[in-house]
């Protein structure tokens, strides 16, 4: 039987009494839903923690506001508080969508947003047990010296799998609010990911996210696929979050957002070469290039690298087609 | 179970045929089920197994002491502690419980600890030195066969578990006649079973009696009684194998696993009970699933249809211990035949020792992969003669009663009809052909043993035996050693019996599996209990009816012939009013006390197999069971995902004795087929099985799962317990080769190579286009120097007849100069 190891529970209702907490048990982690942490833990993934903070209770984290086309979650809302918010849904229906499509019910009533953007990179060298990764010599993310994915390489690919991330990063003036121990910060979403597997968030041991917020440009059109082996609980193997702006028969913005295939979510360059004119085939093929120059899925997964670019290649020239026409 | 009444009288209970709820269901369904984790077992210690990182290599030593001296630990057992080695074919025991000498994979159990906590076990098992040399380690069939590898064991030299080799009739001559010939080698990624519960044993010794009792999660606890007694140095008679409640089986535990025997001799040792509950990963490791297989397949067709010769050499990649593998591989060429008529078959099947887990007796057992590369190849041929697939399975079937070219007798044969109901079923006529772009319909056919013929422990006797006991209570006990695991048997037991008895089947009880109070039985295993336990218990029945109407007759003073018995009552005619069964029962009582009768069953000797050659008893049966599929999938060409939409089954298991339980066992093997064709694969990194856990071993979910329409198919076998046959296993093969056509139809692609996860159909499909551009180009010059077409052969891929549409625009149809 896999034993979970032992910890202290806690329980703070504010974000000042996070702090205090976090500031006297140095060795604390904060505790979401769970549907991450416990499954490393449960592997003996990381040192386990003398302590873990449950956020769930904290006000500060609860609650979606939507001023407009203005939108703020706490990092504390359930996946499916967000998939079944009807403000999201009608006015963020990319984000709603990428919402619902994570995993099963279950991991959605558990499972939380700030969860969901600080998730874990995973890759199939590293999410298995204690006794496997010694037999294998452990790995660069976590207690060994090489990268079995890239056996050259200086720097971690393990995944980020977040569905979340890429459909927020589309909008405009996506930040999260940042507490620590030492006071609060906003950060551009854009900068909470580092691009390194290993050290894949740019938050110090006693941040935490508190909340997400966005912008909609009003004519945004927005949307998110991905593309799996199963229908249900299986990470994605590529996702992708667009956002379109149409005038008349021409596409006058364009944002994509990948996941599961680049240690961070991926926001691709260039898009703006594709706007002015109408969505034409020459503009696919312009936008297949910037995925395959970008997108830089490795073999964290059963699933070839080479497979996972082609697919966010498809995925994304079919939802940009889907927006752009409006069915 | 329907009582119908007329008149008044009280009628005979007829539990035979109807939907029938399981009788362990209000346990499962409402939790009160104990599995072997749950069993209540205060004080019991905590057990733990130190596994070998290493893939190949010889131990020098293992250094227990600092574990040994930890506060709390109060056992720890090496190979130093068991020089017994265990196995289920006699011919083939060449495991330890713990390694001794060497490990052979990397998983292998190398010590145990037994400790009054989890968390006090995984400490001592780190404090645990083992020192070892490591040896060249082959994780792949080619690397364990390739010349200048060391032996895995010494008795099997060249790492070969087994070569079998026969010819029955004279391919060549068959081959030379045959109007078209084709060979294709499949290969199909290894499986695990996945089931739901993990391996857990629970082991109490008491030092006093020098006793031992062990609950088991097994499919087998008499070859686990005959295990612990050889690796423990027990007499058979101071052991007592209880087998609890069972979360699933399909083959994982139809052998002794070490984790009941290590759990055992931890509980020696410490004197006491202990608890062994393995983890996701460790199940998985211990393995017993189906090989990675490759099948090389030739098979000549007459113009009509009709199969002229079959040539099939495969290659099972089989782990590094013998376990079922001989029975594996020989399955694999046995069950070539006995679905269709067959002649002239060459077969050469190696089973190979490689540094993997080891591989077992899988659901559908040795016959799935040569099944599905049989129906792809049979389908892709009959599509090049321009047969329907319908047509060319007809043109092959078998005139039953018969008995094959290699010995297998089949008294009962319902493909026909299975044919015809999913033909009908499915809209094949009409929507064949006629589907949109990238939406397909495939077929394919598949059998299966209902009960080997012999047991792999040869004792001579009875292959089943059933006791009955009836007291003054009224109730009728069933014992059976007949090990419920979750499909059913204990509710078709009770359903036999009452069905004879007629009584009500409150009456009834049954006690399953614990060999202080059952008789001995085999295990469930090769589909066996139904036909061979049932017919037991129906013997048995109908002994006990005997005794009761001489009793009745006593009472009534009539002659036996002349009562009437209509299960409650016994009566000596209509106006009679007669004697309860209460009466009855007492009745017989006050002649013997309390009655225990018996029944026995044995395969009849006709159904025991040939000597054609070594080992052509397996695959022997007393019937066989029928199966054909249409499977209708859509492609998305770009992404390469494919999508099971319907699934149509007929499946002929003889007599339905319950419907409830035969369309859950056949909607069960659709889907486990479903899992294997689609998604399932246990991958290796360096020997390391990638995948042991259900995020990654990638079963499907309800999300994933079609509807699966069941038809039920009666063909009476005339030795089958009221003409039954099997029911959990013949429907799974037919699956992958259905799978596999309905892809073809979809987008005219002949998937060789499992499962068809996107990926391997992406790259599938990319390859197809290259060599689509490069014949073009090919035919381009070809044609300019006046040599039509003279390099392209028929690609991967090619289909004649393929449906128009974006499927066939990069297709080898084109380039075969097949109409668009």
């Amino acid at each position: 039987m896999n034993v979970l190891p032992e910890w202290e529970l806690m329980a703070p209702e504010s974000i000042d009494e996070v702090r205090a907490l976090r500031a006297h048990h140095p060795g604390s982690r904060f505790l979401g839903g769970g549907t991450d942490l416990v499954v490393n833990l449960r592997r003996g993934i990381g040192d386990p923690p003398a302590a873990l903070i449950d956020i769930s209770r904290v006000a500060e984290m609860k609650g979606i506001s939507v001023d407009g086309e203005r939108l703020r979650v706490g990092a504390g809302v359930t996946i499916r508080e967000l998939a079944d918010d009807p403000r999201v849904r009608a006015g963020f229906p990319g984000l709603a969508a990428a919402a619902r499509s994570i995993a099963g019910p279950t991991h959605r009533h558990m499972g939380t947003v700030g969860g969901n953007l600080c998730l874990d990179t995973r890759c199939i060298y590293y999410n298995q047990s204690e006794w496997w990764r010694a037999a294998n010599r452990y790995c660069l993310k976590y207690g060994g010296e090489i990268c079995h994915v890239a056996p050259k390489s200086r720097v971690c690919y393990a995944t980020f799998s977040g569905d979340l991330a890429p459909a927020l990063a589309i909008l405009d003036a996506a930040e999260v609010e940042v507490a620590g121990v030492e006071g609060a910060r906003t950060l551009p979403l854009e900068s909470l990911h580092t691009g390194d597997g290993e050290r894949y968030l740019a938050l110090e041991p006693d941040e935490l996210v508190v909340a997400v917020r966005a912008r909609r440009p009003a004519a945004l059109r927005t949307g998110y696929d991905k593309v799996r082996v199963r229908r249900s609980i299986d990470y994605p193997l590529a996702g992708v979050a667009a956002g379109v702006v149409r005038e008349g028969d021409r596409l006058t913005d364009l944002r994509l957002a990948f996941t599961g295939t680049n240690p961070r979510p991926l926001r691709l360059r260039g898009t703006e070469a594709l706007c002015g004119g109408p969505l034409d085939d020459a503009g696919m093929e312009r936008l297949s290039g910037l995925v395959r120059r970008q997108v830089m899925a490795m073999r964290t997964t059963f699933t070839s690298g080479h497979y996972r670019r082609h697919a966010a290649g498809v995925l994304a020239r079919r939802l940009v087609r889907r927006l752009f026409d409006g069915v | 179970m329907t009582e119908a009444s007329s008149e008044g009288a009280p009628a005979r209970v007829r539990a035979i045929g109807e939907y029938v709820p399981l009788v362990d269901g209000p346990d499962k369904v409402s939790g009160r089920a104990h599995y072997t984790a749950d069993l209540p077992a205060a004080g019991a210690l905590a057990g733990r197994i130190l596994r070998s990182p290493w893939g190949h290599a010889a131990i020098r030593s293992v250094d227990t002491s600092e574990a040994q001296a930890l506060p709390g630990v109060r056992a720890v057992v090496t190979g130093a502690d068991c020089d017994h080695t265990f196995g289920v074919l006699p011919i083939a025991m060449h495991e330890y419980p713990l390694a001794r000498g060497r490990v052979r994979y990397r998983g292998e159990a190398i010590a145990a600890v037994a400790a009054d906590d989890d968390a006090t076990a995984a400490r001592a098992l780190a404090l645990i030195r083992v020192e070892v040399e490591e040896l060249p380690a082959y994780y792949t069939a080619e690397a364990a066969l390739a010349p200048g590898a060391i032996d895995l064991h010494e008795k099997r030299p060249g790492n070969l578990e087994r070569d079998v080799e026969f010819e029955i009739g004279d391919l060549d001559a068959a081959l030379a006649g045959a109007d078209l010939v084709r060979e294709k080698t499949y290969r199909c990624a290894e499986v695990c079973q996945a089931q739901m519960e993990m391996h857990a044993a629970l082991a109490d010794y008491d030092p006093e009696r020098g006793r031992l009792t062990v609950h088991a999660s097994t499919q087998v606890p008499y070859y686990v009684h005959l295990m612990l007694a050889r690796c423990l140095d027990l007499e058979k008679s101071r052991i007592r194998v209880v087998k609890p409640h069972i979360g699933g089986g399909f083959g994982c535990r139809t052998e002794t696993l070490h984790v009941e025997i290590v759990c055992a001799l931890l509980a020696r040792k410490a004197g006491g009970a202990v608890r062994l509950v393995t983890t996701r990963e460790e199940t998985f490791l211990t393995h017993r699933g189906r090989p990675e297989q490759s099948v090389r397949l030739k098979l000549g067709l007459r113009r009509d249809g009709r199969i002229a010769g079959v040539e099939c050499e495969t290659v099972q990649r089989g782990g590094a211990y013998s376990g079922y593998g001989i029975v594996t591989i020989l399955y694999s060429g046995s069950l070539l035949y006995a679905l269709y008529h067959l002649e002239h078959v060459r077969y050469r099947g190696r089973r190979v020792l490689t540094n993997t887990p080891p591989c077992g007796a899988m659901r559908g057992h040795g016959t799935v992969n040569v099944r599905f590369a049989f129906e792809a190849l049979l389908d892709e041929m009959a599509a090049e003669l321009g047969l329907d697939p319908f047509a060319v399975r007809r043109a092959n079937l078998i005139d039953a009663p018969a008995v094959t070219a290699n010995d297998l007798l089949v008294n009962s044969y319902g493909l026909p009809e299975c044919l015809d109901r999913v033909e009908a079923a499915s809209g094949w006529r009409e929507r064949r052909g006629r589907l949109p772009a990238g939406r397909g319909l495939g077929m394919a056919c598949s059998h299966y043993v209902s009960g080997a013929s012999k047991p792999v422990h040869w004792t001579g006797e009875p292959h089943a035996t059933v006791h009955l006991k009836l007291d003054f209570d009224g109730s009728v006990v069933i014992l059976t050693g007949a090990p419920e695991i979750g499909q059913g048997s204990s509710t078709v037991l009770v359903q036999c019996v009452t069905e004879v008895l007629g009584v009500d089947p409150g009456r009834i009880r049954i006690v399953a599996s614990d060999s202080e109070v059952t008789p001995k039985d085999n295990g469930a295993y090769s589909s066996r209990v139904t036909v061979m336990v049932g017919n037991a218990a129906i013997q048995a029945a109908e002994r006990l009816l005997g005794t009761l109407t001489e009793a009745a007759a006593r009472e009534l003073e009539v002659s036996p012939g002349d009562v009437e018995v209509l299960g409650e009552v016994y009566r000596a005619g209509s106006q009679d009013r007669g004697l309860t069964f209460d009466e009855v029962a007492a009745a017989a009582l006050r002649e013997s006390g309390t009655i225990t009768v018996k029944g026995n069953f044995s395969t009849p000797v006709e159904a025991q197999g040939g000597r054609k050659y070594r080992g052509a008893t397996v695959g022997s049966s007393t019937g066989y069971s029928y199966a054909a599929q249409v499977v209708e999938v859509s492609v998305d060409e770009e992404t390469g995902q494919v999508t099971v939409e319907r699934v149509w089954v007929a499946h002929d298991c003889g007599k339905a004795l319950n419907r409830l339980a035969v369309e859950g066992q056949v909607q069960g093997s659709v889907w486990m087929g479903m899992g294997q064709a689609m998604s399932e694969e246990t991958g290796y990194a360096n020997g390391l099985l990638s995948a042991p856990n259900m995020l990654d071993y990638r079963v499907p979910t309800i999300a994933d799962s079609p509807p699966i329409d069941v038809q039920i198919v009666e063909s009476n076998d005339p030795l089958g317990p009221f003409g039954a046959k099997e029911a959990g296993e013949g429907s799974l093969a037919g699956f992958l080769p259905a799978l596999t056509s309905a892809v073809a139809d979809a987008v005219a692609l002949r998937m060789d190579e499992l499962p068809v996860t996107p990926d391997r159909v992406w790259r599938a499909l990319e390859r197809r286009r290259r060599e689509a551009e490069r014949a073009a180009r090919t035919k381009r010059r070809g044609a300019g120097n006046g040599e039509p077409g003279s390099a392209s052969g028929p690609g991967p891929g090619a289909e004649p007849g393929a449906k128009p549409g974006p499927a066939t625009r990069a297709g080898g149809g084109r380039a075969n100069g097949a109409p668009p």
